[in-house]
């Protein structure tokens, strides 16, 4: 009965996550040994959009229409957020526009996740915050409590009735993976497709997963190469080696390089101080400007 | 010796706790003060109960066993349910956290404690029931209603009673 | 000022006053019952259209998840709050003058909460699963996120209002048997039968029915406080800016108190003229609700003060940004509307004459109501508009006629059930008003005794 197993393994089930209450990280009490991670190196990105048309394809976003997307109800799971220097005085649109690629940011301690009255979306044993499509109820509580807004909600019903893919793009839908009904959350999933056929591989040929297992669909598609992406347990792996050499610990919620004076690497973590310990770090652009 | 119902109804309080002191205070065959009168009346009246005596309410042992039952009961619900997910955890809280556990906990204690409370009631109040065939629908308007069982002999002595405190009626019933 | 309720009126006077005013209404009733139904019926076309297209209708977009259904959903919720906690709270007291207006006031919170469920309902992106969140035993082990805020909610408000309808239906139970003893035909007299459950009034049953009220009035104070906390909650523990105060929960019973207390005037005006009852809800008992409100209306008014000021002195500068938007954004009109109306417009209540004026107390308490409601929309979108950081920005985002149209309906449905209501259950409490004379007349004898007998101590002299 699940009273006798709650008397029985209490310690195990009063484990915070990824920091514990002793303020050092405990993987075993969850044990796993893949965390997919991410790195974007904004020197890189042109803001081309290539990632966010590849990302389209790949997990079957519908194409919601300019009425649509001017009423802000744009399903990109991966977007390119443009700025403007404000005190820039010679703001011109078409220049010196700095460009952020945001998507899901896999928090490790996600804000959405408590929030989900159903349980919809919880935390994966490979670090993944997943989205349970089949058992949201679209309150949209998610959403409201993600700092980044990376959630996408189904406002339609897109697949049967908003003609989001006209023939013949309906040839072109992924089978790997579902379309969405109305009334419920999307978000990007770190290619969950494509990450769980890498370690299903993995496992029968009986060794760890590598970095050239696996790619997501952004990664592939970026033509600067600006997106890494692996697995950051294996220190082996690329998106490791930049984490470690950005000075970026997952676990904190302040890098300690930060705290130095003269510090002068490019690796952060957006909203890193609301503690959602997000798996994406991102590198600092250091061009003043294009022109 | 088959029992006899008397019904008497009173204009107010006084009358009536007059006529209670009396039935008390005097011999009748068959009529036990604590058993066998009933005042019935239109409004809750504390002096009622004062002049009739104490007499335990048991409803707050109901709503004490209710309410914990209650608490208990949420929270070895929730926690149990929740240590099945032992592999979804959830924005790094631990598998069960208490203070959620708390607030569900609190409203489960309420919610066991009122509802055990009605049903307390209910029992110790005789409710639902039907309705006795001695009542008077004045009761529920402005008269206080006496109701009495005694033996068929002492009928005449009860009645006598009755008049002497300015009765407006009396009903009469032959008893179950 | 208007004259209290007789001390001298008899008992049977009562009975008919009150039964009469079940059987016989002004025809302004039939006027509103129509008016509500074609409210109603706006607000059910809307959702039909919603239901079958989708959420994308109400015009929500990706930061504005949350709109008008969640704003009037606090609302509703909000003003639930006065009849029921009032009514534990007056009664604990033994404030005499809650007998005759309780009553509906208790019949309020149940219809605002039933009102308030709809508005979960409506917000629901897929609505014919809602089941999910009821934690019920399925072969597959799967339960509800008991973290998760809204599920705290959704237990909390099922424990009111459950508990509400039942405080409500054990206090009409002698009400219930008058009407049973008194009608003599038709479904009304099969139903009341059913209702009284056979009370007769007997020593027995009031003993355990006093016991049993008070037990339960007990349990209904901090439940009613929790209820509203935990609404709070929803906003308290994310981590939205703006949100994310402390101070929330306190913040927010005080508000459900204050609209509460303004909509029990609304409808007290209101049912006092339509079910012709004006000698029972007199003039002073409106006179000692408009001061409580009154009080009430200045503790919101500070812990509002205080919000501003923790969120200004905070050094949170997202949530500070969003404050100051509020004040000068998009918003602004709506927020300045809502300080205007809820810590303004009340001092109208200070002015004694203005008391018992029934005109400028209703329009009073409309506004009041208005304030409250915009207040709960001040909460809900000012946040989503400012995010944490510019892309999440959306300032331009208004809510569709389809989200005004479900709002709107909300308060035909609330009309609707609560004058049914009133016109099968007696809106006053004739055995309690019956109590209350009674009391009442009893301190009076005494005092002309006690008068009495100076005089003749004087005269002895």
């Amino acid at each position: 009965m699940s009273v006798s197993n709650l008397l029985e393994n209490w310690s195990e089930f009063r484990h915070t996550h990824p920091v514990d209450d002793k303020g050092y990280p405990d993987w075993e009490a969850y044990p796993s040994d893949i965390k997919w991670a991410m790195a974007i190196d904004l020197d890189a990105c042109t803001g081309c959009n290539a990632c966010s048309v590849a990302c389209y394809a790949e997990n079957n976003l519908p194409v919601v229409g300019k009425e649509k997307y001017s009423h802000g109800q744009a399903m990109h799971w991966m977007r390119i957020e443009r700025y403007w220097d404000e005190n820039d005085s010679g703001f011109q649109a078409d220049q010196g526009a700095r460009f952020l690629p945001m998507m899901c940011q896999q928090c490790e301690a996600a804000p959405c996740e408590t929030v989900c009255p159903v349980g919809a979306t919880n935390h994966t044993e490979d670090g993944l915050n997943s989205q349970i499509y089949n058992r949201c109820i679209g309150s949209r509580y998610c959403s409201a409590n993600c700092p980044y807004k990376v959630r996408y909600f189904n406002w339609y019903n897109y697949p049967e009735q908003e003609n989001a893919w006209p023939a013949p793009l309906n040839q072109q839908l992924n089978p790997d993976l579902t379309v969405r009904t109305k009334g419920v959350m999307e978000k990007c999933t770190f290619c969950k497709q494509r990450t769980y056929t890498a370690r299903n591989n993995a496992k029968t040929e009986g060794r760890p997963v590598q970095d050239s297992d696996v790619q997501t669909a952004c990664q592939e598609a970026c033509p600067t190469g600006a997106i890494t992406f692996g697995n950051l347990h294996n220190p082996e792996s690329q998106v490791a080696k930049q984490w470690q050499s950005q000075q970026v610990d997952l676990i904190k919620d302040v890098q300690e390089k930060d705290e130095k004076e003269g510090n002068r690497l490019r690796g952060y973590r957006i909203l890193e101080e609301l503690r959602p310990y997000p798996s994406v770090m991102y590198l600092e652009r250091v061009r003043e400007s294009a022109v | 010796m088959s029992k006899r119902y008397l019904l008497a109804l009173y204009n107010n309080f006084d009358e009536a706790e007059a006529v209670v002191s009396e039935l008390r205070n005097s011999e009748i065959k068959g009529f036990n003060a604590a058993d066998d009168l009933i005042v019935k009346s239109p409004i809750e009246h504390p002096e009622v109960e004062e002049f009739l005596g104490e007499k335990s309410v048991k409803v707050q042992w109901f709503t004490l066993g209710g309410a914990l039952t209650g608490g208990l009961l949420a929270f070895s619900l929730i926690a149990g349910s929740q240590a099945g997910f032992y592999s979804q955890m959830k924005g790094g809280k631990p598998i069960v956290p208490i203070p959620p556990d708390l607030v569900l906990t609190y409203e489960m204690f309420i919610l066991g404690g009122v509802y055990i409370t009605v049903l307390g009631f209910l029992i110790c109040a005789g409710l639902p029931a039907r309705r006795s065939p001695l009542y008077s629908a004045k009761v529920s308007e402005d008269q206080i209603g006496i109701l009495v069982k005694a033996d068929d002999g002492s009928v005449a002595k009860l009645k006598d009673i009755f008049t002497k405190h300015k009765a407006l009626e009396i009903q009469e019933e032959a008893g179950r | 000022m208007g004259k209290d309720i007789r001390e001298d009126i008899a008992w049977a006077q009562i009975n008919k006053d009150v039964l009469k005013s079940l059987e016989s209404p002004r025809k302004l009733y039939w006027v509103i019952i129509v008016i509500a139904l074609l409210v109603f019926s706006v607000g059910i076309g809307c959702e039909v259209y919603q239901y079958n297209t989708g959420m994308g209708v109400a015009n929500m977009d990706n930061p504005h998840v949350w709109g008008l259904y969640i704003a009037s959903f606090i609302f509703w919720i909000g003003m639930s709050h006065s009849g029921t906690l009032l009514s534990a709270i007056l009664h604990l007291m033994h404030a005499d003058w809650r007998k005759p207006i309780y009553r509906f006031a208790e019949a309020m919170t149940t219809f605002s909460l039933l009102t308030a469920g709809l508005f979960v309902a409506v917000h629901l992106g897929r609505l014919w699963q809602v089941y999910y969140a009821l934690p019920y035993p399925s072969e597959r082990w799967v339960w509800p996120n008991f973290q998760s805020p809204l599920l705290w909610d959704a237990m909390a408000i099922f424990t009111y209002l459950s508990s509400s309808i039942l405080f409500l239906y054990i206090g009409s139970i002698p009400d219930l048997a008058i009407c049973r003893d008194n009608i003599h035909q038709g479904w009304r007299k099969k139903l009341y039968t059913l209702l009284a459950l056979g009370w007769e009034g007997t020593d027995r049953q009031w003993r355990n029915f006093r016991v049993t009220y008070l037990t339960i009035a007990c349990f209904l104070i901090p439940l009613a406080v929790s209820v509203h906390s935990i609404v709070a909650s929803d906003f308290a523990m994310s981590q939205q800016p703006g949100w994310h105060v402390t101070s929330f929960p306190p913040y927010f019973v005080a508000g459900a108190l204050y609209s509460g207390c303004a909509a029990i005037i609304t409808l007290f005006i209101i049912l006092r003229y339509v079910f012709r009852v004006e000698e029972y809800m007199t003039l002073p008992i409106l006179k000692k609700t408009v001061r409580l409100t009154f009080a009430i209306a200045m503790v919101w008014t500070y812990l509002n003060c205080i919000e501003f000021a923790s969120v200004w002195y905070s050094h949170d500068q997202v949530a500070k940004d969003v404050l100051i938007q509020k004040a000068t954004g998009p918003y602004a009109p709506f927020w300045w509307a809502m300080i205007f109306c809820g810590s303004v417009v009340p001092f109208a209540m200070m002015v004694k004459k203005w008391q018992t004026n029934i005109p400028v107390m209703f329009a009073v308490s409309l506004l009041l109501n208005l304030g409250m409601w915009l207040e709960r929309w001040m909460i809900v979108a000012p946040t989503f508009a400012h995010g944490y950081y510019p892309w999440t920005w959306d300032h331009d985002q208004w809510p569709s006629l389809i989200q005004w149209g479900i709002v709107f309906g909300s308060f035909g449905w609330f009309t609707l059930l609560f004058m049914v209501f009133c016109k099968i259950v007696p809106s006053v409490s004739m055995y309690e008003v019956k109590e209350m004379v009674y009391h009442r007349s009893l301190a009076k004898k005494k005092e002309e005794q006690a008068v009495k007998e100076e005089l003749a101590v004087k005269g002895a002299n």
